[in-house]
């Protein structure tokens, strides 16, 4: 008898079995537990949110406008002008706002990485991304600077939400499903919180309409 | 990891005097245990939400088989390999075949204490593979040859000073003495690693059986490096951990990081489906999970079921009076505090850590803050039961805990005898009313004098219908 | 109403007074109180110990001495949650004697969760003078919630001043049979606490539970305090001149 079907075996005989049915119409009906009050206004609570977990704020209304508001903050930061970007994200004028940004998955040494959102959780201020050939994830993790595009009117309360959110769009979940709530950081060290880990050390929202 | 947990008493002397881990454990009040308090209100009714918590976990503890069998059927469909392991040995065997069948030669690691439990990383040196603990305080860990004495903050117990020196040793590097200046040197130090490594190990928090995913939090990046770059990524996890769906992980992904670092949330959550894409640029190509028993089954449908619920929080350590004195070394195996004083017999055998469920006062701070509703000085208390039926208790405490039940169902007698114990005492007790030394309980006259009784029992006095 | 006292092992050994000070505070309460004389233990240090049969034989004893009365109160938070939280647990198998633990425990209570909640007692008849600090005992905190009962009676004493202690809900390291098995650890717990009763500032500390003021008191002596006074918080409630 292999592992498996010893350790199954154990469990097996302590059960008091559900049947297939019971398991398949939970699953089907995935109920929620118990869910925060709905927030007054989705955006502003996302955006305080959001600021609490160190995250950086940008708003406009253009889309178009988000390469240039982008290399205004990495001047004002002293950060470099070019870095990667999402290959779905090509069509922004990056040229036009002296931004260079190659639509490749990151490597170690790039230093900005630009990404969308698939939807981002006002309850927490957190971002949900989804890995792709088009949406690589190393994008937001391996560079120092990880800027996010956020459409506004993809902020949704709870991540109850942006599950069903993610299962009315996809028949199932891509590989990587990314929750993402500011820059990393780490407290092992005397417990003392220190952005900027294995991760970026800043992340930048730039909230526009797609 | 080798169980040392018989020492405890020895060790308990040794921490208590050791100045430096005392101060580091003071760390531990301000950021774990205010911490918590600060966020853990966010959670708009926390009762129900512990006790939905605790109803997902009881769901799939009840019928385990069920729930792993989905779980493995899903994610096998999405192109993981689900691996089953009866021990840590097994585990260890079944990385190692890995490595060797996928040719790895260098392996990074996140954080996971069930694989702590396996001693991995020496049996996978021993395979030939390098393995690089990533999480920082594993990382730390790592070079210094410890084993981790918190499960959420591995390297509480050292200094930033015993860090740096640690660091400059090490690296060959200029002695860096800021916290932020340390944790740059490790990540410029790790990088490389990261992007060399053939193959990733991780753990996961949960196992959603939905969508046949693994669910790893982590706050660095390192969970989301070890399991996007190497080709090969497998995660060992215990195989209590499945949840049904995502909203029940989410249900208990609001008491987690709260609960565990006093966060709202982790920077990162990473739910982790099956293998990478043929158009994708990244993500491993291969996907192995292997799931752990190590004595967990035994638990389910006894009475010891209810710590299988554990969602590794840490929050039962934090608020542990004895664990903010000692630390997590004194409990010699991989889980300390509450959780490992009932894990470690249970996992690892009664008879070796006889002290650890006695070495509670049952004060019951941990069963307040645990998030899944973990009856855990009940579980101490029954765990005290197992070792009188196992005869583990010493002949001299069966005797008295015998002697004055018996005496208490004597109510003629026992008044008899606390009436001569107190008469005694108050004599011994001379004039400051204090006894410096109890004959047969040094452990309490070691630190503390006794107050002497006034003198006659309280019987006695209300029989003689005297008032005091 | 007809109250059974059950004054605890330790009170009766150590400090009938306090048991003394439970009778009149429930008299001042208009309480018939009913001492049973053949009372010894609950059975806790047994229970906690893992000898669950000794537990249960004097479970059974208390049951039949004290399930007459309409109320059953104890000096302690300790003994009263053995009652009636654990009592039940240990006869979980037997429906018929779990149904009568259970009604027992309902009647139950700590001295000052009964006097606050139960017989609303607002004229106190102690007069002590000055300040204090209170002790939150852990099974009476946590067992039965026992934390503002004992600050709203001192709260109706005009003369008394609660200056509250840093961290007065963690536990003073006595945990019954734990302080002599693990004295070390015990007394650095114990330390712990004597450190904020000292910092308090306030002279006297009270609490609800006899046996942490023992290890509290036993470690502010051997500490070489001895002017901090220790008292139950049924000697403030009824003593004339504490």
């Amino acid at each position: 008898m292999n592992a498996r079907d010893k350790i199954l075996g154990r469990i097996a005989r302590t059960a008091c079995a559900e049947s297939g049915e019971e398991i398949a119409a939970y699953l089907a009906q995935h109920p929620r537990g118990p869910l925060p009050p709905p927030p007054e206004n989705l955006l502003a609570h996302f955006a305080e949110r959001a600021l609490k977990l160190s995250s950086d704020i940008l708003e406009t209304s253009e889309r178009a406008e988000v390469p240039a508001m982008l290399a205004r903050y990495l001047q004002q930061n002293s950060l470099p002008m070019r870095g990667v970007c999402w290959p779905s994200l090509t069509n922004l004028p990056w040229r036009q706002a002296g931004l260079d940004m190659q639509p490749r998955p990151a490597n170690g040494h790039d230093l900005v990485g630009v990404t969308g959102t698939f939807c981002a959780i006002a309850e927490t201020g957190t971002l949900l991304l989804l890995g792709g050939e088009q949406t690589p994830a190393t994008t937001s993790l391996l560079p120092e600077t990880h800027v996010a595009i956020v459409d506004p009117t993809r902020i949704v309360a709870t991540m109850e939400d942006a599950w069903d959110l993610l299962r009315r769009e996809f028949k199932q979940p891509p590989r990587s499903v990314n929750f993402i709530s500011g820059p990393s950081r780490t407290a092992d060290i005397e417990q003392t919180v220190t952005l900027g880990a294995h991760g970026p050390y800043r992340v930048l929202l730039i909230l526009a309409p797609a | 990891m080798q169980n040392n947990s018989a020492d405890f008493k020895r060790q308990v002397t040794i921490k208590l005097a050791d100045v430096r881990l005392q101060e580091a454990l003071s760390h531990l009040q301000t950021r774990f245990v205010e911490g918590r308090s600060a966020v853990i209100g966010e959670i708009h009714d926390l009762q129900k939400t512990r006790n939905a918590a605790a109803e997902i976990r009881d769901r799939v503890l009840n019928d385990l088989e069920h729930w792993l069998l989905y779980f493995e059927q899903q994610a096998t469909k999405r192109g993981a390999i689900v691996h089953w392991a009866e021990t840590g040995a097994d585990v260890n065997r079944i990385v190692a075949e890995i490595a060797v069948g996928h040719g790895v030669r260098s392996a990074v690691k996140s954080k996971s204490m069930v694989s702590e439990e396996c001693g991995l990383n020496e049996a996978l040196e021993r395979a030939g593979v390098e393995v690089m603990e990533t999480d920082l305080g594993e990382y730390i860990l790592q070079i210094a040859h410890e084993a981790p004495s918190h499960i959420v903050a591995p390297v509480v117990h050292k200094n930033k000073e015993e860090i740096s020196d640690l660091f400059a040793k090490t690296h060959r590097l200029p002695r860096k003495t800021g916290i932020a200046e340390l944790c740059r040197e490790a990540r410029e130090i790790l990088r490389p690693a990261f992007l060399n490594a053939d193959m990733g190990i991780s753990g996961a928090n949960f196992l959603i059986a939905e969508t046949g995913s693994t669910l790893i939090v982590t706050n660095e990046g390192n969970g989301r490096l070890v399991t996007t770059l190497p080709r090969v990524h497998v995660a060992i996890t215990g195989i209590e951990k499945v949840v049904p769906t995502l909203e029940d992980a989410s249900t208990l992904l609001r008491l987690l990081p709260r609960s565990a670092t006093g966060q709202s949330i982790t920077n990162y959550v990473s739910v982790l489906t099956g293998t990478k894409d043929k158009n994708d640029h990244e993500g491993p190509e291969h996907f192995h999970i292997i799931l752990l028993d190590n004595g967990r089954s035994r638990l389910l449908g006894g009475e010891m079921q209810d710590m299988l619920r554990c969602i590794r929080c840490g929050a039962c350590m934090n608020h542990c009076p004895v664990y903010q004195n000692i630390g997590g070394h004194a409990y010699g195996w991989v889980y300390p505090g509450p959780m490992g004083s009932i894990l470690t017999p249970l996992l690892g055998g009664m008879e070796n850590a006889p002290d650890l469920p006695n070495a509670s006062t049952l004060c019951g701070a941990c069963a307040v803050v645990c998030p899944v509703k973990i009856p855990l000085p009940d579980l101490l208390r029954k765990l005290r039961e197992k070792q009188m039926q196992l005869g583990m208790k010493s002949r001299q405490e069966t005797l008295l805990l015998r002697a004055w039940a018996w005496l208490a169902l004597h109510p003629g007698i026992y008044g008899m005898t606390t009436g001569i114990a107190v008469r005694l005492m108050r004599l011994l007790g001379g004039e400051k009313k204090l006894l410096h030394s109890l004959p047969g309980a040094r452990g309490w006259s070691g630190g503390r004098d006794f107050p002497a009784p006034q003198g006659m029992t309280f019987r006695e006095l209300y029989r003689q219908g005297k008032r005091l | 109403m007809r109250v059974g006292l059950f004054v605890t092992c330790l009170v009766d050994a150590m400090r009938p007074r306090i048991g003394f000070a439970a009778i009149e505070l429930l008299e001042a309460a208009d309480c018939e109180v009913i001492v049973p004389d053949r009372q010894t233990c609950c059975g806790q240090p047994g229970y906690n110990s893992g000898d669950r049969k000794s537990a249960q034989a004097l479970a059974l004893k208390f049951l039949d001495e004290f399930e007459s009365f309409d109320y059953v109160v104890l000096p302690s938070g300790s003994c009263a949650g053995m009652i009636r939280v654990h009592y039940p647990d240990l006869f979980k198998d037997d429906p018929a004697l779990l149904a009568r633990f259970i009604a027992l425990g309902s009647r139950t209570f700590e001295l000052t969760d009964f006097l606050h909640n139960v017989a609303k007692l607002k004229k106190i008849p102690g007069n002590f003078k000055g300040k204090l600090t209170y002790h939150d005992s852990c099974s009476g905190l946590r067992e039965l919630d026992v934390y503002q009962q004992p600050r709203a009676l001192l709260a109706c004493m005009p003369e008394v001043s609660l200056q509250e202690m840093g961290e007065s809900t963690a536990c003073c390291g006595f945990g019954g049979t734990f302080s002599v098995k693990y004295g070390e650890l015990s007394t650095r717990m114990a330390d712990n606490k004597c450190r904020h009763i000292t910092d308090s500032h306030a002279g006297t500390v009270t609490g609800g539970d006899l046996g942490c003021l023992l290890n509290i008191e036993g470690r502010l002596r051997r500490n070489g305090d001895h002017t901090t006074r220790v008292l139950h918080i049924a000697q403030i409630l009824a003593d004339k001149e504490a």
